[in-house]
């Protein structure tokens, strides 16, 4: 994997101002430059974590990350509407049209899963607030979301993801990092783990047993 | 059979609608139209998965088993996973369109944190005659089998008791990392797991 520029928003700790998104919700779609490549693998990344995100949200009934979800919800528009600018800047015949249309078509799906998210994190905000049975149901899932504290007695503390080879290692992809009042989604290969994280991460519950072990200090290696 | 009941379908919707997310953007990857057909096939049934569960709920709140609320949650997490199917959907139309895909989408895809993999799982591979449950590739290697292709069959969300043979075709999602170490073992480079 190539190019950290392409990553704006991934693998760093990023503080959402708060309230402050949802009055740029309009204000802010003032079209950047990017490429069509760079705008789709944001948005494709983001339509894969969002789902995820919004499901833990509900499950661990934090309004937190659902605000967090509603944040990309908000970026994946302005997403899309650059997207089908530059789409369109880049169309000279029929035939590139045609491809382009595809491109727009996919960004549209990666669209609409993402306000599907925003709809996930409302049953947080319904008025009658909803019973356990979402958890329960939640939970019999194949893939399970799982949310674990980094202890500082664990050997993980200020060591790279890919040094401890999480995934390879427990199969629990970590999908997003709280530390202290920051985010940091789909931690990359050269992000550091530190004491007080808190990992959301994915996967079964055999890996989240070893994982959870490992980073509360209770095992040296992970493997 | 036992009957299944309104959790049961819920999750699976959602279980479903998710493979069908992966299986969409892997057809863009290798232009493949049969996983695209396939996302089409699971759209039908989370549709009527749709249709059984709203019927169930309805039954539950008269019955008694399940409360207002309860059930109204579980429509609406069925609701968003039937959306996310139809944006499955959206996404496998690119491919089965008789237009040809732009370079773009394929890069775009391939740059992204999560990668797809299509691997054949040769003669001499440790895999062979294995079940997902025993070499435990999820949790191992930080792969997860998606699909696979059986000969001709093919085979969507495979679970434990799924056997690998030599000659399957393993589609399969991870991490960089953990996409050599699945390639190694399917090609029999390596037996460790």
């Amino acid at each position: 994997m190539n190019g950290n520029k392409k990553r704006r928003i991934f693998g760093r700790l990023q503080r959402t101002p708060k309230e402050k998104w949802k009055k740029e919700e309009f204000t802010e779609l003032e079209y950047e430059p990017t490429t069509v490549k760079e705008l789709l693998t944001e948005m494709k990344d983001i339509s894969e974590l969002i789902i995820d995100l919004a499901y833990s949200a509900v499950l661990f009934d934090n309004d937190d990350m659902a605000e967090e979800v509603k944040f990309l919800d908000v970026r994946m528009d302005k997403l899309n509407y650059d997207i089908r600018i530059m789409a369109m800047m880049a169309a000279r015949t029929k035939e590139d049209a045609e491809q382009l249309a595809g491109i727009l078509q996919v960004a549209e799906a990666a669209e609409s899963i993402s306000n599907t998210a925003g709809d996930i994190v409302n049953l947080l905000s319904k008025e009658e607030k909803t019973g356990p049975i979402l958890p329960k149901i939640l939970k019999e899932a194949e893939e399970q979301l799982f949310r674990i504290k980094v202890s500082p007695k664990s050997k993980a503390c200020d060591k790279k993801i890919d040094e401890l080879k999480v995934e390879s290692e427990s199969g629990m992809r970590i999908i997003a990092i709280r530390r202290g009042d920051g985010w940091i989604y789909n931690p990359q290969s050269d992000t550091d783990i530190k004491s007080g994280d808190w990992l959301i991460t994915r996967g079964s519950h055999e890996g989240f047993k070893d994982l959870s072990k490992f980073l509360h200090g209770e095992m040296e290696v992970l493997d | 059979m036992k009957e299944k009941t309104v959790e049961d379908i819920v999750l699976e919707i959602k279980d479903k609608s998710e493979l069908m997310v992966d299986l969409s953007y892997s057809s863009l990857i290798y232009d493949n139209k049969v996983i695209a057909k396939e996302v089409y096939d699971l759209e039908d049934l989370v549709d009527n998965l749709y249709k059984t569960l709203q019927r169930k709920t309805v039954e539950n709140v008269k019955t008694k088993k399940l409360s207002v609320n309860d059930a109204l949650t579980v429509l609406h997490l069925a609701e968003a996973g039937e959306q996310i199917a139809d944006a499955a959907q959206e996404i496998a139309d690119v491919e089965l369109r008789d237009v040809e895909l732009h370079p773009i989408l394929k890069m775009s895809i391939r740059e992204s944190d999560v990668v797809f993999t299509r691997i054949k799982v040769e003669p001499n591979s440790i895999l062979c005659g294995k079940t997902l449950g025993d070499i435990k590739l999820g949790s191992e290697t930080g792969m997860y089998v998606r699909a696979m292709r059986h000969g001709e069959r093919w085979l969507y969300g495979p679970d434990k008791k799924t056997r690998i043979d030599e000659g399957d075709i393993i589609f399969a999602r991870g991490p960089e990392d953990g996409e050599k170490h699945l390639i190694d073992l399917a090609t029999g480079k390596t037996s460790e797991i």
